[in-house]
This record gives structure tokens, C-alpha cells and sequence, in this order.
């Protein structure tokens, strides 16, 4: 089927996060934060930033949460999507506000993340809402004991080891460079040694003399939790064009899936990206030689080499390349991650909105930071691709931006 | 010692693989229609979609697809038994099922490798249940 060309039809206006972000309170969690806070605080501080009032959006999008949202804003959207899918959520959200705008159903579109991972970690999340039932599939593997998404992901790593004669140490190179942006910006918590005691520099033997989580993955190669909290609106050009903050316009997008429980992933060295990004390539009329800057999910170093190879920045087997041969570096040829990653940045658990932030910022001009860390120093990147996961690398969902 | 790990719930639809695992004998969903087994039990058959589906005893081989050494999180009793070894498993039937790895040392995964021959074994976890685990066989 061919996918209708909908680019330019709708333009990010603006990306914001919470105030607070991070470990809020520190180690003994003097504050706790609470997921919907979260939002709030992201929801207000984007509508402050683009000068949409919160009473003009007509589109809620959110991982679950829409409905207690539009209640708690004592508004009454004409649009509203819950789609949960993961991390990569958010970057279908924005394909879906794509879709509602160019339709003509809705004019603005905000789409929304709050989650307290830090503050009520191992405590029972509310991030896409759950429910009693067990599917089969849970059943049916819920007899061996593997618990949390570092143990599923270190399987992905093994074959991609066996298939492409790959090391964990190739995948090392991903947790050094990023952390080197993370370096670069003073809201990354792995910043440095200040802002947290496991900041600051880290080297490739840093990575893999680091504790075990799941062999062949040590600590390093997995991402933080966070609290963290992020809202973008989306609006039709005519809005887009008249507004106090710059439009970044959505020239590709697509999602796909996989499966939902690892035991059906095809092939673990592959994720539903390759789908994605197709459909994001096409619309945008762009390929992958094109793409000058990329935010990818970074749950694992494995889900960032992987994700580079789907989105075809690399060949098939050697994502880790872009970073080890320095390109996706600050100063390389395709800067990747430059927030710092959910490596060395933030991560709540459902990451995709931090990497729409953070794209929002480079493809606007208004990283503060800059791109190489350097204050008004802006990025001379002119597109950026976006890729989410979700679930256990089940699920994507790819944007091209483009500066205005 | 009672077993103190993740019991599966049993159901309607996942009868007849229970009754199996009781016997030793590894049973999975087959297709009238396609003639292909699946993992785990569906309404309805993902490869062809017919709703044709009965019950067949298979070889209980298969070859390991590919592994990780838990050594930080687990559920349940496993806790206790960090480090362990989780696995993938394609079966000779084809279709995918996943496993606490027998066989082989959590402590030297180097020496564990993909492809190597596995065959099924059961542990009973209560009256009802045994749980089918795979163990190497042949590397």
C-alpha cells in the first residue's frame, strides 16, 4: 500500500520537559514526584512556550493517559489517542497528530509524557496501565524467571555477537560516546561527577569491568531511570506560521511491529525499524545518505547499534560502527543522542518523548547547550531522524524533522 | 523442598500441553489446515489463520537460538539460583520457546554455543504441573 504524502502538513511547535527531571530528591527521595505532575508541569511549560493556550488544544494524544489528563486540564478534546506501545509511543502519537491535522479534524495536537521512574521505582509504575488478565504469552515464559528488559535484551546481544562476530565491547563504543554528550549538557545527570557520584568521563574497560546485569550486558550498557516528563504540540502550517516559537517541520513518519513477547521477535538481531522507517524514508522522499542528525531509543547499547542498522545508517551488522569509528560523536558526521541518550540523560521508562524533546531543540536552533556543548553554537544539521522502541524491541515508530 | 519459582497457570486452552508435561511428552498446538506447530497456544493459527487446531506430541529436540546469564534480576525463587542461564529454544518442529538453559555453566557463557543441540526435560513443580526445561546435549 502506498503511504500518502504527508509531509509539511503538520509542524512540531514546540517540545518542553518538567521542571523536575532526573533523581528529584536524591537517594533518599526527599521529594517524590508524581507521574501526572510530570505532565502538568511539561503541558504548561509548552503551552507557555509556543503561546497555545492549554484551552485551544483540541487533540490529547498519550500513553493511556488522556482521559485523566483532559479532566485534570478541564478540557474537552475532539481528538484523543491513547496509543501505549512502549517507549516509541510518542513518535506514533506524532504520526497520529500528523494524521488527524492533515485530515483536517484538528488544528493543534498535544501530546504528553509524565513518568516518576526514579521516585516510585520497584513500586508499581502507572506508565501505560495495566490490567488482570495474563495473556498466553506471559504464561507460557513466565515459568523462567526472566524479570525486567535488560534481562530479555542481553539475548539480542548474544546473537548479535554469534551472527555478525560482533563483541560486547563493539557495543561499549555506544555508552563512551554517549556519555560525551551527556558531558556537553548540564541537565544530563550523568553530566559529570557532581551531578552524580557515576558521572563524568567513562572508557570502553569503564563499560566492561562495570557489574553484570544480564551477561553479556554490564551496567553501563543499560539506561538510567529517571523521572522524567516532556510535551510537544503539533499544529497545522497556518498555525505553525504564526506563532512565537519555530515551527520543525514532520516530513516522515511510520510505525510498525514486531510482536509483543520477545518469544515471537523473528529475528533478534532485526526490529520492526527497517518497516518504519521505510514508510518515513518514502514520505519524506529522502534515504538514508540524506539523514544529518538522529535521535534513537537507546534503552541498550544493543537497541541503538541495532536501530542504526535498521534505519540503514549503517549496514546490517555494523551499527556499532557509527559510533566507534567516532561519526555519531560530538564533532562526527551524524551526531546521535545529543542529550546524552537514556544512557547518561534521562529515562523514565518510555524514553521516545525525551528523544522528540531533544530533537525539537536541535532541528529549532534553541539548544541552549548547543550542539557540541558550545553556548549559541547551534547544530548546521537540516534534518534529524527520530526512532523509538517499544516493549522489547517490539515496537517502532520513525519521524524525519526538518528545520524550517 | 517445595518448589518456590513461577508456577504457570493452567487453563482450557493450554490443557492438553499440562496433561503431556505430566507424561513427559512435549504436546503443542498443530494446524489441521497447515500442518505447522506453534508456541505458545493460540485461538487461532498465526501462520495460516484457520481456527483448526489440535494437539500433537512432538520430538522434545531442538537447537539453542541464543542465551543470556541472568545475574542481577529475576522472578520469583530464581532469585536464589543467580546466576542463571535463560535461552531460546527453535524447536525441530519450528517455533520458538524460551527456558532456563540445563547444562551448562553460568559462570563460563563463552564456552555455551548457539546451534548447539537441546532436548527437553521436565521438572514437577506441584501435582499438576511439570515444567519443561531444555538442556544441551550436544555442542
Amino acid at each position: 500500500m502506498k503511504m500518502p504524502d504527508l509531509s509539511y502538513r503538520a509542524a512540531l511547535v514546540g517540545a518542553c520537559e518538567s521542571d523536575l527531571i532526573g533523581y528529584p530528591g536524591g537517594e533518599e527521595r526527599t521529594i517524590r514526584c508524581t507521574s501526572l505532575q510530570l505532565h502538568i508541569e511539561a503541558i504548561k511549560n509548552v503551552s507557555e512556550y509556543t503561546g497555545i493556550p492549554i484551552s485551544e488544544i483540541d487533540g490529547v494524544f498519550s500513553a493511556g493517559w488522556s482521559s485523566e489528563l483532559a479532566e485534570h486540564l478541564g478540557i474537552h478534546p475532539s481528538y484523543i489517542d491513547t496509543t501505549s506501545v512502549g517507549g516509541c509511543s510518542f513518535q506514533i502519537h506524532v504520526r497520529h497528530a500528523l494524521a488527524a491535522i492533515a485530515s483536517g479534524m484538528i488544528d493543534t495536537a498535544l501530546i504528553s509524557h509524565g513518568e516518576a521512574g526514579w521516585s516510585y521505582r520497584g513500586m508499581g509504575g502507572r506508565g501505560g496501565g495495566g490490567r488482570g488478565e495474563v495473556s498466553p504469552a506471559e504464561e507460557a515464559t513466565a515459568a523462567y524467571g526472566i524479570a525486567g528488559a535488560p534481562a530479555q535484551y542481553a539475548h539480542s546481544m548474544v546473537r548479535h555477537n554469534h551472527v555478525y562476530g560482533t563483541t560486547p565491547e563493539d557495543f561499549a563504543h555506544i555508552s563512551v560516546v554517549t556519555r560525551q554528550w551527556a558531558m556537553k549538557n548540564p541537565r544530563a545527570l550523568m553530566y559529570s561527577k557532581e551531578t552524580n557520584p557515576f558521572g563524568g568521563e567513562i572508557t570502553i574497560e569503564d563499560v566492561l569491568n562495570a557489574r553484570l546485569i544480564a551477561w553479556p550486558m554490564t551496567l553501563y550498557h543499560c539506561c538510567l531511570v529517571t523521572d522524567h516528563g516532556g510535551a510537544v504540540i503539533l499544529a497545522r502550517p497556518e498555525i505553525a506560521r504564526t506563532l512565537k516559537s519555530k515551527p520543525v517541520w514532520v516530513v516522515g513518519a511510520g510505525e510498525s511491529m514486531g510482536h509483543s513477547n520477545m518469544v515471537e521477535m523473528e529475528d533478534f538481531t532485526a526490529t520492526s525499524a527497517h518497516r518504519s522507517a521505510k514508510m518515513a524514508y518514502e514520505m519524506a522522499g529522502l534515504s538514508p545518505t540524506d539523514i544529518e542528525m538522529a535521535m534513537i531509543y537507546d534503552s541498550f547499547t544493543i537497541t541503538a547499534g541495532i536501530t542504526a542498522e535498521m534505519l540503514g545508517l549503517a549496514p546490517r551488522g555494523r551499527g556499532y560502527t557509527l559510533w566507534k569509528e567516532g561519526h555519531a560523536a560530538p564533532g562526527g558526521r551524524l551526531p546521535i543522542n545529543t542529550n546524552g541518550g537514556g544512557l547518561s540523560f534521562n529515562h523514565s521508562g518510555m524514553y521516545g518523548m525525551q528523544l522528540l524533546v531533544e530533537a525539537y531543540r536541535q532541528m529549532s536552533g534553541t539548544a541552549e547547550d548547543g550542539v557540541n556543548g558550545d553556548p549559541g553554537k547551534q547544530t548546521e544539521a537540516s534534518n534529524c531522524i527520530v526512532n523509538g522502541t517499544g516493549g522489547t524491541l517490539s515496537t517502532t515508530g520513525t519521524l524525519i524533522l526538518e528545520r524550517d | 523442598m517445595a518448589y518456590d519459582k513461577p508456577i504457570p497457570r493452567q487453563g482450557q486452552h493450554n490443557k492438553p500441553f499440562w496433561e503431556g508435561a505430566k507424561q513427559g511428552k512435549l504436546v503443542l498446538p498443530h494446524c489441521l489446515d497447515c500442518n505447522s506447530v506453534h508456541w505458545y497456544p493460540r485461538l487461532i493459527c498465526p501462520y495460516c489463520h484457520s481456527d483448526r487446531l489440535d494437539w500433537v506430541e512432538v520430538s522434545g529436540e531442538g537447537t539453542l537460538y541464543t542465551f543470556a546469564v541472568q545475574h542481577r534480576l529475576a522472578a520469583g525463587g530464581w532469585v536464589q539460583e543467580l546466576p542463571f542461564v535463560t535461552a531460546f529454544i527453535d524447536l525441530k518442529e519450528g517455533d520458538r520457546m524460551q527456558t532456563v538453559l540445563r547444562g551448562v555453566d553460568p559462570n563460563k557463557p563463552e564456552d555455551i554455543k548457539i546451534g548447539s543441540k537441546v532436548k527437553v526435560e521436565f521438572e514437577q513443580a506441584n501435582d499438576d504441573t511439570f515444567i519443561p526445561f531444555w538442556r544441551v546435549v550436544e555442542q
